[in-house]
């Protein structure tokens, strides 16, 4: 397929022209690729906001494209808002709630043991003590005091920290957000909007930081198979012969590998304990993180193809020729003349494939296979969903709220996708 | 000759899934024999003399491999081709008889949720890209998003309450009646249809335009015979090459809707197979799903040349 | 090429059709009189084989034992009907000697196989001793470990001086165990290594003992045989055996023997005198020790007989076809359909066959829960095992919803070698810090016990020992004594389960009971059932998830995993003070003082926690009203010949 002539920026032909390549030359060579870096530049610019201006005639496109920055926003702030833990169950009290409206405070369920029944109380004693240990140890006379004082700090910080009984393992940044969202609102948190869960933990909570999860597995995932794929696929296009040839005929038997059995493979083997404990842990690499590389490894199929395909169409144009001409290296070429331009079609490709990622994701945790709780996400949350949609009885809020709003983010990925190639494909302005 | 080259790739492509299913599969911790009560030493040696799992895994990986090209043989006459051995878990059969029970199934199941997508994608993508921004159209395209947007277990469950329990129309799961076929391949394939209604809509817009149309319509043929003679063979070509991934897709799909009704299918023989460590069911899971997935592929190549003159097969 | 153009589309419609009248071609199948959930497919129909609860349903339709489990008595107060073994194929109950060792058995008269041959004793000898056989593998070969000389010959242990027999290469079918070929018997006179015994020692020491095993020389002094009658008493003629000979001649003191190969040296099982057949009906059984419940283990699956000439004429796994199998039970194999359903027929060969009531039954592999709630609410299915978890307060309001105490414990293992576990202030502490209360009535709902010890209640003349009981205060105070106050400084502690919609949600609560109560932070990990067996099976995590079914209804079937090394126990936990006492109890002939002994055991069990006792489970079966003859039991057994349905239609 051709790609049209709008989405192929070139430089200008007669910079080249006028000064005669010379590769002894440095500083002529550098002013010259600055020159060409500066035409690329604005020639970028301006296909780009050619497209942006299409896209915002398309209002499904448009809005998509909100609702998927505000539940990004919302998603990355959650510890901010003033929702309820989404890990406390209160078995007594709260199993299976349909949504109501009364307002929960944070702590107060009789067993966690909290002062006065509240977090913030619970968490200005906590303060209080670590204040008052860190002075000691500031005091500290000698080194074995200091020692000991230190290791209490470090030993009450992992046991009594009373944000960990109701979060699961918040990182810095999550716990500082808890804080000021705390100095906020207090101990009041959002009515179970939602509903509650078979454990009785808040569900619109589960929502949110599920959400954290979804989201991040479908980008990151994304992410793994468009490094991969674009590497590949421009590899092979730009080398030709061969070389493309093996490596298309690669792309071609992995095409007919069933990946699903193998993912099934793959996830027994890489969560087993012992190969965690030699070969990841030392690397830091936790489950989230086999997931995401494993999910990234299989998409990136389609991917090389598209990218090969519009690379072949490129590499003989005249910009390609003019780097070459200037001695430019092949990765050069390919990573900064070749990939840039091909990146309108990436996108769109990139958009479509968000969305497959993360119905990957909830299909594994139908399996049983995606994340372990106590974290959250979507595709487990609607799984905990279908368990309780029996003609006995439906719990109708388990299972509806989770489905949408994966259903909501993955509609507005689609319809964003689709807006987006249009407004980068103009042949296909036709719709 | 491409039927040749074709059928050398195929060859290569089982074996490298032969050869990675093999390693990933011995590397899992867990026999095909562990169980909660666990088994005397000597009982668990016994146990692996008879399967042949004492011996070097290279041993394991030709002994298991050689059957596989050459067949079983009895008396001079051959017996299966390719053998895959006895099933370590289903004792009573062999991967050959799991196979020939569970292909149809899962066949039959593919084959009416391919149908019904076919039918229903291209019937909504025509009426759609006629109607353009009817109501029609934008109700249609909006089932179409949200069937490729909802995961098929939660389209699967509230089906059965719907259908089952609410109207009563089916059967609740099983397998053997039409009645119980239909369900789980209405769910198999709604996300398929959607899709397809979807690529139908878009090039049937595109084709429209096009003047060989207006030709047609200058004509003064009937409208019936320009969309579905001229337009859609026209904008069926994407459809077409959406059929390589549909096929992967009825493939996970069917895992899980063969689940949810307990239909005796190849993706229920898979996930246990793979639960179970049975080595030799879920290896020739692997190949048949292999070898189909690559005989679908090839199909669609050479629809492709069928369909539109300017490509060749190569 | 263009024809084929032109023809495509039609082409491509032909196959359509096509597909779907292939398709549409499967027959129907007319509903059976009664359709229960079976679970899991079923591994195989082979007794000596099978292991498991759904293969266990079919086995006792289809086969049947000297003895079989059948309602004794009226049903107690609870709705619980006892059972107990009665009759099966034998006439009557088994004459007892008074040491409790030799078991005499009549059989029925009018006990016939499928085939129309009478079951006779050497039925049950033979299939005992094919079950034990090395290369049939079984997994329950243990449970016939009662059995004088079965370990030996199961395990392949022979010494100088043994009777043995030897199997020398010439099978029909080499691939096939049974037939056999040509067995020698004799004498075994010395057992001479190989010179080349292998000196890997990198090897695992059970590998290396295989191969010197195998590689031996065996002097055997083979003895006459008249019509099959061994004549012990004669002189024998001396033969060399081995396995895997290292050279073929063999030189004694002063003569040569060829060597000879040979299959296996094994004990001659019959002259052990394990199991005598004393005529063509009459059975005669003697066990190492005495052994209280070995009437329930005759009622057990394993221990049925299998036809002779069934398996020595088809082989292995082949005589198990439903054209091909031959057996004795009220219920005969129709058909099979893998992951579908056993379709079963009334057997009219049966001696009982006039109690039978129900025509053809259909064993269905459905394994989901929500699913199997559907097949049930839409009457695909009259009997359903398993039922979701959430669903049970809703349930629970039916009247064909019947819950009962079952033999079955839920419990933590720990792995007493992994610090912090290692101090057993801290296992009394997490113990303590459990509210097992609330986790029946809020996570498991089904009406389940709390547990204060291993063994249920409802084993007869049985009392258990009880661990602490659920208290903050003491628990928080046992942590600190360990020397983690608050849980400070506590090693990180993870609980294993397998993947499990139920596990998962009690080791939720669990984890945040821990949290809460004491402030310790543990982890949870779900394991695919596979993975998690192997772990626990190498003791490789720190607390574990188990359950265990009682094999019978006596509470050595829980303490016994305990002792130390036993297969089962799996947590490192070694008491000899505790193995004396499980030992004492197994050849005590008195049964208060037996009792009092286990007793003793499980006090010293819940004193040291190696495990954390949980709940006793319930086992939940749903039935419809019209199904007669169901009832709930302790061992959650229920024959199905006793079934009849009062359905207007038949």
């Amino acid at each position: 397929m051709p790609a049209s002539p709008k989405s192929e920026p070139r430089p200008n032909p007669d910079a080249l022209d006028d000064k005669s390549p010379s590769a002894t030359d440095d500083a002529r060579r550098d002013r010259y690729e600055q020159l060409l870096a500066e035409a690329q530049a604005i020639k970028g610019v301006s296909l780009w906001k050619d497209a942006w201006r299409r896209l915002r005639q398309n209002w499904a496109a448009m809005g998509s494209l909100g609702v998927l920055i505000t539940v990004s926003l919302l998603a990355f702030f959650t510890p901010l808002l003033p929702l309820q833990s989404p890990i406390d169950q209160d078995l007594e009290n709260r199993l299976l709630l349909p949504p109501d409206s009364t307002v929960v405070y944070l702590g107060q369920r009789e067993a966690l043991r909290f002062e006065a029944n509240s977090l913030k109380a619970q968490l200005a004693r906590y303060d209080q003590r670590l204040d008052q240990l860190q002075q000691e140890r500031a005091q500290a006379a000698t080194a074995e005091e200091f020692a000991a004082v230190d290791e209490e700090i470090q030993q009450i910080r992992e046991s009594e920290n009373p944000l960990l009984q109701l979060w699961h393992r918040p990182g810095p940044l999550s716990q500082a957000m808890i804080r000021i969202r705390l100095a906020i609102f207090g101990d009041w948190s959002l009515p179970s909007w939602a509903g509650t869960d078979a454990l009785g933990r808040d569900l619109l909570a589960r929502l949110f930081w599920g959400a954290r999860v979804s989201l991040i597995v479908g980008v990151v995932a994304t992410f793994v198979s468009l490094v991969i794929g674009v590497t590949y696929g421009a590899v092979a296009g730009y080398a030709g012969g061969a070389v493309d040839a093996i490596m298309m005929r690669i792309v071609d038997v992995l095409y007919s590998v069933p990946f699903i059995f193998v993912v099934i493979f793959l996830i027994t083997f890489l969560t087993e304990e012992s190969i965690k404990k030699t070969y990841l842990e030392p690397f830091g690499i936790n489950q989230i993180m086999i997931f995401y590389v494993v999910i990234g490894a299989i998409y990136w199929l389609t991917m090389s193809r598209v990218v090969r395909g519009q690379i072949i169409s490129l590499k003989n144009e005249q910009f390609v020729e003019a780097a070459r001409t200037i001695g430019a290296s092949r990765a050069r070429i390919i990573f900064r003349h070749l990939v840039p331009n091909v990146m309108g079609i990436v996108i769109v490709y990139l958009t479509l494939t968000i969305p497959a990622v993360m119905l990957f994701e909830a299909f594994l945790s139908f399996l049983g296979m995606g994340v372990q709780p106590p974290d959250v996400s979507w595709g487990l949350l609607a799984n905990e969903g279908i368990k309780v949609i029996t003609p006995i009885r439906i719990y109708w809020w388990v299972v509806l709220f989770p489905s949408t709003a994966l259903a909501l983010t993955l509609f507005a990925l689609n319809f964003l996708g689709d807006g987006l190639r249009d407004a980068l494909d103009p042949r296909m302005r036709t719709r | 000759m491409f039927l040749l080259r074709r059928l050398g790739w195929m060859l290569i492509t089982l074996w490298v899934v032969y050869t990675i299913s093999f390693a990933l599969m011995r590397a899992v911790p867990g026999g095909p024999f562990s169980r909660e009560k666990q088994i005397p030493e000597a009982i668990r040696r016994n146990i692996e003399a008879r399967y042949k799992l004492d011996r070097p895994l290279v041993v394991q990986y030709f002994d298991q491999l050689r059957p596989l090209v050459t067949g079983r043989w009895e008396n001079g006459r051959l017996k299966a081709w390719p053998d895959f051995g006895a099933s370590f878990r289903l004792e009573d059969y062999t991967v050959n008889e799991v196979i020939a029970q569970g292909f149809p199934v899962s066949a039959t199941l593919a084959i009416f949720a391919l149908v019904f997508a076919l039918m229903l994608g291209l019937s909504a993508g025509v009426v759609s890209a006629v109607q353009r921004h009817s109501p029609l159209d934008v109700s249609f395209m909006a089932a179409a998003t949200l069937g490729i947007a909802v995961p098929n277990f939660v389209l699967a469950s509230l089906a059965i309450v719907l259908f089952v329990f609410v109207l009563g129309w089916f059967p609740a799961a099983g397998w053997g009646t039409l009645k119980q076929i239909a369900l789980p391949a209405i769910c198999l394939g709604a996300p398929i249809a959607a899709y397809i209604a979807r690529l139908t809509r878009t090039g049937m817009l595109e084709v429209l335009n096009r003047d060989y149309i207006r030709t047609a319509y200058a004509k003064g043929l009937h409208e019936r015979r320009v969309i579905i003679h001229h337009a859609l063979r026209g904008a069926i070509l994407p459809v077409v090459s959406y059929l390589g991934p549909a096929a992967a897709g009825v493939l996970t799909g069917s895992i899980v809707l063969e689940q949810i009704f307990s239909l005796p299918g190849m993706g229920n023989h898979f996930i246990e197979a793979a639960n179970q460590r049975d080595y030799t069911l879920a290896m020739g899971m692997i190949l048949v799903y292999t070898f189909l997935l690559y005989v679908m592929n090839a199909l669609v190549d050479i629809s492709y040349a069928m369909i539109d003159p300017r490509i060749k097969l190569q | 090429m263009q024809f084929w153009r032109k023809a495509f589309p039609y082409l491509m419609a032909l196959m359509a059709v096509a597909a779907v009248a292939w398709a549409v071609s499967f027959g129907t199948l007319p509903p059976a009189d009664f359709a229960w959930q079976n679970g899991d497919e079923i591994k195989t129909v082979d007794p000596a084989r099978a292991t498991g609860a759904p293969e266990g349903r079919i086995l006792d339709a289809v086969f049947e034992g000297l003895l079989r489990n059948a309602p004794a008595g009226p049903r107690q107060a609870n709705g619980i009907q006892p059972m107990a073994p009665k009759p099966g194929v034998a006439a009557a109950m088994p004459e007892i000697s008074d040491d409790g060792r030799l078991y005499t058995f009549q059989l029925r008269d009018d006990a016939r196989w499928t085939n129309g041959d009478p079951v006779t004793a050497d039925d049950f000898f033979w299939s005992w001793r094919r079950m034990l056989h090395p290369e049939t593998a079984s997994e329950y070969a243990y449970q016939l470990y009662y059995i004088v000389g079965a370990e030996q010959y199961n395990t392949a242990q022979v010494a100088e001086g043994d009777k043995v027999e030897v199997e020398l290469p010439d099978r029909p079918d080499p691939l096939q165990a049974f037939p056999r070929g040509t067995i020698r018997r004799g004498i075994l006179r010395r057992i001479v290594p190989a010179e080349s015994a292998s000196q890997d020692t990198d090897d695992a020491d059970a590998a290396a003992e295989e191969d010197a095993r195998r590689q031996a020389y065996y002097v055997v002094e083979v003895k006459p045989e008249v019509d099959g009658q061994v004549d012990w008493e004669a002189t024998g003629e001396t033969q060399v055996f081995s396995i895997e000979p290292a050279s073929t001649t063999f030189r004694d003191e002063e003569t040569q023997h060829d060597v000879q190969t040979c299959l296996h040296v094994l004990i001659d099982f019959e002259a052990a005198g394990g199991v005598r057949v004393l005529g063509p009906k009459q059975l005669q059984i003697t066990l190492k020790n005495r052994t209280a419940y070995f009437n329930s283990l005759l009622a057990f699956y394993p221990l049925y007989p299998v036809n002779r000439q069934c398996v020595e004429q088809y082989g292995s796994p082949y005589w198990t076809k439903p054209d091909h199998i031959v057996s004795n039970g009220p219920y005969r194999i129709q058909f099979r359909r893998i992951r579908d359903r056993v379709r079963l027929i009334k057997n009219e060969t049966y001696w009982d066959a006039d109690n039978v009531h129900l025509e053809t039954l259909d064993a269905m592999a459905v394994k989901s829960q929500t699913t199997a709630l559907n097949m049930y609410l839409k009457g695909q299915l009259d009997w359903a095992t398993d039922v979701p978890q959430t669903m049970i307060p809703e349930l629970k309001k039916r009247d064909d919803f019947l819950v009962a105490p079952a033999l079955i414990t839920y419990f933590y293992r720990l792995n007493v070698d992994r610090p912090p576990l290692d101090n057993v202030l801290v296992r009394r502490a997490l113990n303590m810090a459990m509210d097992k209360q609330a986790l029946c009535d809020y996570v498991a709902k089904a009406g389940q016990q709390p547990a204060r010890g291993l063994v249920p209640p409802g084993m007869a003349g049985y009392e258990g020992a009880l661990a602490g009981e659920f208290n903050v205060t003491r628990a928080r105070e046992l942590l600190a004594e360990a020397g983690y106050p608050g849980g400070r400084g506590l090693p990180r502690i993870e609980i294993l389960y397998n993947t499990s919609e139920g596990h998962q949600a009690i080791a939720e609560a669990i984890q945040q009971q821990w949290k809460n109560n004491l402030g310790i932070d543990v982890e949870l990990r779900n394991m695919e059932w596979g993975v998690y067996l192997d772990t626990v099976s190498k003791t490789n995590f720190t607390v574990a998830r188990a359950g265990w079914i009682g094999d019978y209804p006596d509470p050595n079937t829980f303490l016994d995993m305990f002792v130390t090394g036993g297969p089962q126990n799996n947590t490192n936990w070694s008491n000899a003070q505790y193995d004396r006492l499980i030992e004492q109890a197994a050849s005590e002939p008195d049964a208060e003082q037996r009792m009092q002994l286990l007793r003793e055991a499980e006090t010293i069990l819940m004193d040291e926690l190696p495990i954390i006792p949980i709940y006793f489970y319930v086992s939940i079966n749903m039935v419809h009203p019209e199904v007669q003859g169901f009832a709930p039991t302790l061992q959650d057994v229920h024959p199905l010949m006793n079934l009849r349905i009062d359905r207007p239609s038949l």
